[in-house]
């Protein structure tokens, strides 16, 4: 294949790469700055997914009147309105998470990782209970979705809507943790809480928003990339082990890690589906075994909880 | 490190677990239950001993060891149809084949610990799992390697069929015994107490002057045998091997039965732990179909409020002794 020819795959994959990205940053958010390994990440994703499906299609538990309303809306609105307000409605859960989390900090870190992989399991259950096993489709307003012709090939316009919600909301992100009081705080919290503490800021309630954060984030990745990957009971395992898998790659804590991270496996992803489509997912796993064998901390990685 | 009084090879609360199992299948269909649950938890139990002599005796969180679990199914299912159908041939390539794939993940691995350790067991997980879904043509894909025999016993002196479960139970419970003999000799050995020193502190370990990569290469080698091992039991039982007790949620139940029952602080933990899995299982499951929420919310209460585990509450005589 030459080059021209692979031209499409990069594309693609860098596309992919954001989206990718904007997974893990949720995930990347609750590890570097809490030092808690969220292994209900996935599900968080997942519930942004089904309350997107739920508020665009729409199929809301709300009076007919009132329903037969809301679905003679655009789809353009409502897909709007599903980005804006499934990662709202999945905040509360965070919540409830980091509460439960609390009784883990100070303690081996395997306490976290199992006990967010036993709410892993609930929340998985719980979508099968409400939403049953069947697969759904988050449908696309007109405007962004079909495909277009790009030298002499197709292209998928929503993919690149995507990666460009994706830039965006990474962006609001990065401006969070380095461009404000907040961000300053709370990473000054996870490199020295006694001190952060001792200049009188309440670091429970600091945790508390990072973790909700962390968790819109999720939220906001699983609308984003639902009409992508498609909606299903186990979407939330399949997508919590490339997040950590990225994270890992580019180094806990670091921002720019997570994003070059994402940006790698998308385009591993990419170029091995163009040449065995059937093996492209596993190609991100040997990618990280190869660069964790040669760096150990991943390409951006300081010293964490991950080596305690 | 207790000196004087040497460890019994066996103990009165070994035995006592040994027997207890023996009457199951006396009973167990008196209580509602059924002959093939008593195999299933054998089985299970055999596997999470195995896998917590990594986690609880040795301190390292694998989360993927769900791959060699299966790779020993798959193994036995495949030395069965392509090599002989001989039991002892077939179990021996599954141990075999297990180990092969502990030591190769070792090699990778065996200088991390903590979290790491986890993240990258459950990379590796993935791998395996992922070439047992898309090798169609040599598992059988997502669809399983099916019509697995359960192969006789052969003794020498005489040979004894599997097909009933009962008879299939009475085997696995031998293999169980065994298993537990050797883990029980292995932890009370020289080798388990570096392991332990490694669990407290692999620094100091490291420090003393033990070759710290090593013991933590060897003892995955081992577990992963060992959970092999199960994992051909498994594929017998079943008559079949799919891939899906390689997938995370898998990984995932067997560190969970390990901790419930109290892994962490006693020998006998992950047997309690596999038979509350897998009891929660049937009875939850009998009154509604998701079981795992419950049973989910079940783990993380105990996760937040008792660590321990279960062992920690009912085991406390037997603990003092274990640890």
């Amino acid at each position: 294949m030459s080059i021209v020819g692979l031209l499409p795959h990069l594309v693609n994959g860098l596309a992919l790469g954001l989206l990718f990205a904007l997974l893990a940053l949720g995930f990347m958010l609750i590890l570097g700055l809490m030092e808690q390994i969220n292994l209900a990440h996935g599900s968080l994703f997942a519930l942004g997914a089904y309350f997107a499906y739920a508020i665009a299609t729409p199929r809301l538990p709300l009076p007919p009147d009132l329903l037969a309303i809301w679905a003679a809306v655009p789809l353009g609105w409502r897909f709007t309105a599903a980005m804006l307000l499934a990662p709202v409605l999945v905040a509360p859960f965070g919540v409830v998470l980091e509460r439960m989390m609390r009784r883990t900090y100070g303690r081996d870190p395997l306490y976290g990782l199992l006990l967010t992989f036993g709410m892993a399991m609930v929340l998985e259950e719980l979508i099968r209970t409400v939403w049953g096993t069947r697969d759904y489709m988050l449908p696309v307003p007109r405007g962004i979705s079909g495909g277009f012709l790009m030298l002499d090939l197709i292209w998928s316009t929503y993919r690149f809507w995507a990666a460009g919600f994706a830039v965006v909301a990474m962006a609001i992100v990065w401006v969070v943790i380095e461009r404000t009081r907040f961000g300053a705080l709370v990473k000054a919290g996870a490199h020295d809480s006694e001190m952060v503490r001792a200049l009188g800021h309440d670091l429970e309630k600091l945790r508390v928003w990072v973790f909700v954060l962390g968790t819109m984030m999720a939220a906001l990745a699983g609308v984003i990339l639902a009409p992508v990957w498609g909606i299903r009971p186990h979407m939330g395992v399949d997508a919590v082990v490339p997040s950590f898998l990225i994270i890992v790659l580019g180094g806990v804590g670091s921002f720019w890690g997570a994003v070059l991270g994402g940006i790698l496996v998308g385009m591993v992803v990419g170029l091995s589906g163009a040449y065995a489509s059937e093996w492209s997912m596993m190609s991100m796993y040997l990618l990280l075994i190869a660069v964790v064998t040669f760096r150990a901390r991943g390409l951006f990685g300081k010293k964490s909880v991950l080596e305690a | 490190m207790q000196k004087g009084r040497p460890i019994p090879t066996l103990t009165p609360s070994m035995i006592a677990i040994w027997l207890a199992f023996a009457t199951v299948p006396l009973w167990i269909e008196k209580v509602g239950l059924y002959q093939y649950l008593g195999v299933e938890i054998l089985i299970f139990a055999t596997y999470a001993m195995a896998y917590n002599l990594v986690l609880g005796h040795s301190g390292l969180p694998s989360f993927g060891h769900g791959a060699f679990f299966g790779l020993g199914a798959y193994a036995f299912g495949l030395a069965q149809q392509n090599i002989a159908p001989d039991l002892w041939l077939c179990l021996g390539v599954a141990v075999g084949a297990a180990a092969i794939g502990g030591a190769l993940v070792a090699a990778f691995i065996s200088h991390r610990r903590g979290i790491y350790y986890s993240l990258l067991t459950i990379a590796f997980g993935q791998v395996f799992w992922f070439i047992a879904i898309k090798s169609h043509a040599i598992t059988g894909g997502e669809d399983g390697l099916l019509k697995i025999e359960r192969l006789p016993v052969r003794l020498g002196f005489a040979t004894l069929e599997l097909r009933d479960n009962i008879a299939l139970f009475y085997f696995v419970l031998a293999v169980f015994v065994v298993v537990t003999l050797l883990l029980w000799r292995l932890i009370h050995s020289p080798f388990g107490r570096i392991l332990k020193a490694i669990k407290q502190n692999e620094t100091r370990a490291r420090f003393v002057g033990y070759d710290v990569w090593r013991y933590k290469a060897a003892v995955l080698v081992l577990s992963a045998g060992l959970s092999g091992l199960a994992g051909g039991l498994f594929a017998m039982a079943q008559s079949s091997a799919f891939p899906d007790v390689m997938s995370l949620h898998y990984s995932g139940y067997v560190v969970m039965m390990a901790l419930i029952g109290g892994g962490l602080v006693t020998f006998w933990g992950p047997v309690l732990g596999a038979i509350v899995f897998l009891l929660a299982r049937d009875v939850i499951g009998a009154f509604t179909t998701g079981w795992m929420l419950w049973f989910g919310l079940l783990f993380v209460i105990l996760v937040m409020y008792k660590p321990e585990g279960l062992g920690g509450l009912f085991l406390r005589p037997l603990s003092a002794r274990a640890r």
